[in-house]
């Protein structure tokens, strides 16, 4: 289904592409097309473990390879259909390492958007999920300053794209432009096993998120909210392992469970670009209440155009607000063999709280706009695990414990087209 | 090294941003002489230019007219009103049309085809350099 569905949409946007460009004043097409990529490979100093820029990447620069070509390599290309001011159709392809270390496309975007009134607009279809300052453009390297957005904060909710309807509602006053944005959709989510835990697919239902945002001149601000009701039917032989052990295994399984759990999302974040130099900044929690745990995180960047070079820093952390690892069930009393599948229980309840990443990284890049459409990026993270923790990295090798460091190098072209 | 060679050409692109733009004629934003939009700050115009309202403050539709990447008013035009870089109204434009918040204005190729496109339609608003202005568009940025 999904894979006709992009094929159907590739062929959409090769047509397009058939098609001459878009928009001059005096023809105006109902049809544009454009694209964006990014090329780039990525260096880790720590062969102990991949690093890992989000839970769909099955591999990544450390073990694997020495230089990954896969962290920010991508392709996507956006078919825009405007039959009428009030009516317009997006799709758009993107073609990245998926979880399965393919590179099939996946329709990132297909909606319909319909302009009520000058102020309301109501889309539905394949449309972003609106969890972050950057969320919908965070595959647009072009767009961002950095080579990749903070990965302790992007890497809190995975999810980019679900399926479902929103609506956009703009006020002015005088000079502040606010917008209110409430969507509500479902998602299906595939993992890969990177971290020693098959995860599989993650299906979150009745997704409901509210976002506001502030403009006036050169600052933005922004917050949000969301909830969903999250499925991952592969942690449900764990817990039902548990509630063969009495009372005391069903309180766990009803605390760490993920089985229509509700979790939520909160986000707030802020950017002043005056142009010269920009400051922007994002607080992020996510409580899954679960074996998932609950986890915040934040970052600040700042950087200064100096023509076309942009330096800039960051500094990212993301921490667990839940238990890293809890008792479990009580070994005593229980016959022998009990005992031995309890511990185990145990154990691998232990090994997933303490899958949760804690980290803090300092970044420094800079980006340099040496055409028209296309910027060099070059950035150093230096990424500091918390001692209990593993941080955002997988494919762990003996020689990886808790409390690692690692120098990411990266370098990337992005373009647009 | 690397640094000290990268540090340089900073230093070299810093002089770079310094030494130009003095001098270089002013680009005013007009709207047709049949329009009834009178005076728009140049937040209003900016807001315009970059799709954040596709409406003037009095509710009328807005039809932005933009030039060529070629056409030097065009960087001016940004500079002046949205305070960026031709790069940055790129980065913005690319982040605008990959979430489907919106397409850049149309283009025209330069000053004349912007000012022939304004004076038709009582809608548009574009900009031109300041000593084209006519009585046939009306300067409207009271800054």
């Amino acid at each position: 289904m999904r894979t006709r569905l992009s094929l159907s949409a590739i062929a959409a946007v090769l047509l397009a592409g058939a098609l001459p460009p878009a928009a001059r004043a005096d023809d105006p097409s109902m049809f544009s097309f454009s694209g964006y990529g990014t090329v780039g490979a990525a260096h880790s100093s720590n062969s102990g473990a991949d690093y890992l820029v989000d839970e769909f990447k099955p591999s990544g620069p450390g073990h694997t390879h020495a230089w990954s070509w896969d962290v920010d390599s991508r392709l996507g290309a956006q078919l825009a259909f405007v039959p009428t001011p009030r009516v317009s159709a997006v799709v758009q392809v993107i073609s990245q390492q998926r979880y399965n270390g393919s590179y099939e496309p996946v329709v990132e975007w297909a909606n319909v958007k319909f302009q009520a009134t000058q102020d309301l607009a109501v889309r539905a279809g394949r449309i972003v999920l609106p969890i972050y300052m950057v969320t919908d453009s965070r595959r647009v390297g072009y767009a961002n300053p950095w080579v990749r957005p903070p990965v302790e904060v992007y890497s809190l909710v995975p999810v980019t794209s679900v399926d479902g309807i929103d609506a956009n509602y703009r006020m002015t006053f005088g000079n502040v432009v606010g917008t209110l944005q409430a969507s509500y959709a479902q998602s299906d989510s595939h993992f890969p096993n990177a971290s020693g835990f098959d995860p599989g697919t993650a299906k979150a239902r009745h997704i409901v998120a509210v976002v506001g945002t502030l403009e006036r001149g050169f600052a933005t601000l922004r917050a949000n909210y969301g909830r969903a009701d999250l499925t991952i039917a592969s942690f449900g032989p764990l817990f039902d392992a548990f509630r063969q052990f009495g009372p005391a295994g069903a309180d766990i399984a009803d605390r760490f469970g993920v089985d229509h759990r509700k979790v939520d999302f909160v986000g707030v974040g802020a950017t002043y670009d005056p142009g010269r130099w920009f400051v922007t900044g994002e607080w992020a929690r996510f409580d899954t209440h679960s074996v998932l745990g609950a986890k915040s995180a934040w970052y600040v960047s700042g950087g200064h155009r100096f023509g076309a070079w942009t330096p800039y820093l960051t500094y990212a952390r993301e921490k667990l607000d839940s238990e890293t690892s809890v008792a479990g069930v009580s070994l005593q009393g229980l016959p022998p063999q009990a005992a031995g599948t309890a511990a185990f229980l145990n154990q691998t309840l232990n090994g997933l709280l303490g899958l949760v990443p804690q980290q803090h990284t300092i970044s420094a890049g800079v980006r340099w706009d040496f055409m028209r459409n296309a910027a060099l990026k070059v950035q150093l993270d230096d990424v500091h695990v918390d001692a209990n923790s593993r941080g955002t990295f997988g494919n762990f090798q003996p020689g990886f414990a808790p409390g690692s460091t690692a120098r990411i190098l990266s370098a990337v072209v992005d373009f647009v087209f | 090294m690397k640094l000290r060679v990268l540090g340089g050409s900073i230093f070299l692109s810093f002089a770079a941003l310094h030494c130009t733009g003095a001098g270089a004629a002013d680009v005013v934003a007009v709207v047709s002489a049949k329009s009834r939009v009178t005076a728009l700050n140049s937040d209003q115009v900016a807001d315009i230019f970059l799709g954040k309202t596709s409406h003037f403050p009095d509710g009328t539709q807005a039809t932005p007219v933009d030039q060529s990447e070629d056409s030097p008013a065009r960087e001016r035009f940004y500079a002046q009103f949205t305070g960026k870089s031709p790069a940055q109204v790129k980065a913005y434009w690319s982040k605008m049309i990959f979430t489907g918040r919106g397409q850049p204005p149309r283009q025209v190729p330069s000053s004349t085809d912007a000012k022939k496109f304004v004076a038709q339609n009582p809608n548009a608003i574009g900009y031109i350099d300041a000593s084209q202005v006519d009585d046939s568009v009306r300067v409207v940025d009271g800054r």
